[in-house]
């Protein structure tokens, strides 16, 4: 993967190109054959988190389905945890939980933190100087000791994590959005909107954001990655979602008790999130590469 | 003249940091404040006298506003003193300076593991840039970011600790008797989180050490003659050492969120164990003097990484 990325051919044929733009299909073309197998994963998973409910062979709460800690086989195809619960179907699950919390979390994040940044990449002066001050204030917190505390206060709940997540995440998408638009906003088509007496909001979304999706497009995927990470971490500790969600981190915390007797607890749910980080983090790079940006300095 | 706008930058990053570190302590005295239950409840048990309750809550200073309490505890806290643990019923400072202490043994060993692998690795991907061990580093580094660390340890504990029964499950750290004992019961924590931390550094660097490599000095002393090991240490490294030193700083950041996370998986008796301990039990002023420390390194640590790359980089020197 990483000696393709090296040479990165464009594979995009220019013969075959279409009389119309069709930004896809030429998006399609230019990207890496890991960042199709990523995006071919993430349809995989999105699949699982909508229909999985109706196929998953058991009810993932459903206590003795099997005897307990037993070993895959064909009737559990992953095995019970120590309640003898079907991880195969808590996994599955559990997708849906994973992938909305992270998603939504980063969704919000990237919203408030593109907007932010492009007004103020766009406005300079005194408003941008105390509107960046306080993101740098608040990048300074460690992430993680902050979100067990403020999750310890207000209880564990899908919308509390989804919105700590999200504030946490949202000045450093502002960084990176307002740092790209800095890089546009002198141009011509810009002078010429300000000269038309467009108002800033106007301009900023009309003018200022088209010529800043792909960064957006690239924080969103690197910044899901992390999300799905962080919540797990969160769940590990207690702090993610309450316990009746079969969510990835509780689970493994869950299996952690009964790991002398078996790994089957653990490396389920674990193996599902970190098929799903890979996939996001194959996507991204290769979109990354779609739009020519580097996917940026690697913060955990 | 020309050191004046390098000493505002710097002076400037440094009002920040007190800046944020004020801002985070209201933050921390504000979410300990809404942790549910009562204090004096907790303290004193379920029948306790309603009289008994508001002496008790009078004593404490639980009865005055909450403004007044914030003012007493940071100017408490910026004299040393942190008060009594109102679980444990020992004094606060003491509790965490121990725990401290061994959570900066468990780091200190990670970071030993870590630097000398991310640079081994980092070097010998750059050298064999294509070649089939290049490869299998960056599938392995691929991996590691794709493993949370919570995995990595109970990985690593199946393997070594339960199957082969190489190294302990649990990081018992006050049954060392001697060095070779605390290398042995501290080797996995401290492996899952160099494991977590080699995978971002050695892609940094492996890109970084690539562009060097490319550079016209570089190919001057390959043309000159000069052996392959030469050009790679003496002419090739130190130039990618910046953004090395810079990777590394962000990793140390992540560290007080890693250690948070890798001690519950290790039931090491370290200070991330001790937060999410004191945050369970409500454990007041534990809670508050452990994640203000916690905060306070991670904002120091940001605050020497920014130093060290103005003070290395001319051009932001220039800049400024």
């Amino acid at each position: 993967m990483a000696a393709a990325a090296e040479h990165a051919p464009p594979t995009a044929a220019p013969a075959a190109a279409p009389a119309r733009r069709r930004p896809m299909a030429e998006a399609w073309a230019l990207m890496p054959a890991s960042g199709r197998v990523g995006l071919a994963m993430l349809v995989v998973y999105a699949a699982v988190a909508l229909t999985g409910p109706w196929w998953a062979p058991f009810d993932p709460g459903k206590i003795a389905a099997g005897p307990p800690l037993s070993p895959p086989s064909a009737r559990h195809l992953a095995g019970t945890d120590a309640l003898g619960r079907d991880l195969f179907s808590r996994v599955v699950h559990g997708t849906g939980a994973v992938m909305w919390m992270s998603l939504s979390a980063t969704g919000l994040a990237v919203l408030a933190g593109s907007l932010v940044g492009l007004v103020t990449g766009y406005l300079r002066g005194w408003i941008d100087e105390i509107v960046m001050r306080l993101a740098d204030i608040m990048i300074s917190i460690p992430p993680l000791i902050i979100a067990v505390l403020v999750i310890g206060a207000f209880g564990n709940s899908q919308t509390v994590v989804i919105l700590i997540v999200a504030l946490l995440f949202a000045p450093r998408v502002a960084r990176v959005v307002r740092a790209a638009t800095l890089g546009i906003v002198t141009e011509d088509y810009v002078t010429a909107a300000v000269l038309r007496g467009e108002s800033a909001l106007g301009i900023a979304v009309r003018e200022l954001l088209p010529n800043v999706t792909g960064t957006v497009f690239v924080e969103f995927a690197i910044r899901s990655g992390f999300a799905i990470m962080f919540i797990g971490a969160l769940g590990f500790l207690g702090f993610g979602a309450p316990p009746p969600t079969p969510e990835w981190g509780v689970m493994i915390n869950e299996g952690r008790r009964t790991i002398s007797a078996a790994l089957w607890p653990v490396l389920a749910p674990a193996l599902a999130m970190a098929g799903l980080v890979l996939a996001i983090n194959l996507f991204t790079e290769g979109l990354a590469r779609v739009i020519g940006r580097s996917p940026g300095p690697a913060t955990h | 003249m020309r050191s004046a706008p390098l000493l505002r930058l710097l002076a400037t990053r440094v009002v920040l940091a007190a800046l944020s570190l004020l801002v985070v302590s209201v933050v921390i005295f504000w979410c300990v404040e809404m942790l549910p239950g009562d204090t004096a409840q907790r303290m004193l048990g379920r029948d306790a006298t309603p009289e008994a309750l508001a002496r008790l809550r009078a004593e404490l200073g639980l009865d005055r506003p909450a403004a007044e309490r914030y003012g007493l505890w940071l100017a408490a806290t910026l004299w040393g003193d942190l008060g009594q643990s109102m679980v444990a019923d020992r004094p606060v400072a003491d509790w965490v300076a121990g725990r401290a202490a061994n959570t900066l043994t468990l780091a200190g060993f990670a970071l030993a593991i870590y630097i000398p692998l991310a640079l081994a690795l980092g070097l010998l991907s750059a050298a064999f840039r294509g070649r089939p061990l290049d490869q299998a580093i960056s599938v392995a580094v691929l991996l590691g970011m794709c493993v949370p660390e919570f995995v990595t340890g109970l990985l690593l504990v199946s393997v070594f600790a339960i199957t082969l029964d190489l190294f302990p499950p649990l990081a018992l750290i006050d049954q060392a008797q001697d060095l070779g004992d605390l290398l042995h019961i501290l080797f996995l924590p401290a492996l899952t989180l160099a494991i977590a931390m080699t995978a971002y550094a050695v892609r940094m660097m492996r890109d970084n050490l690539i562009e060097v490599l490319e550079s016209p000095y570089v190919r001057l002393a390959t043309l000159k003659g000069l052996p392959r090991r030469q050009v790679l240490l003496r002419h090739a490294l130190p130039n990618a050492l910046g953004p090395a030193v810079n990777v590394t700083a962000l990793n140390i950041a992540w560290l007080i969120g890693g250690i948070v996370v890798v001690e519950t998986v290790f039931n090491f008796p370290g200070i991330g164990r001790l937060l999410i301990d004191a945050i369970s039990v409500k454990d007041v002023p534990v809670v508050q003097a452990v994640a203000l420390l916690l905060t306070a390194l991670y904002i120091l640590t940001n605050l020497l990484a920014d130093i060290v790359v103005i003070v290395l980089n001319p051009r932001l020197r220039a800049g400024a």
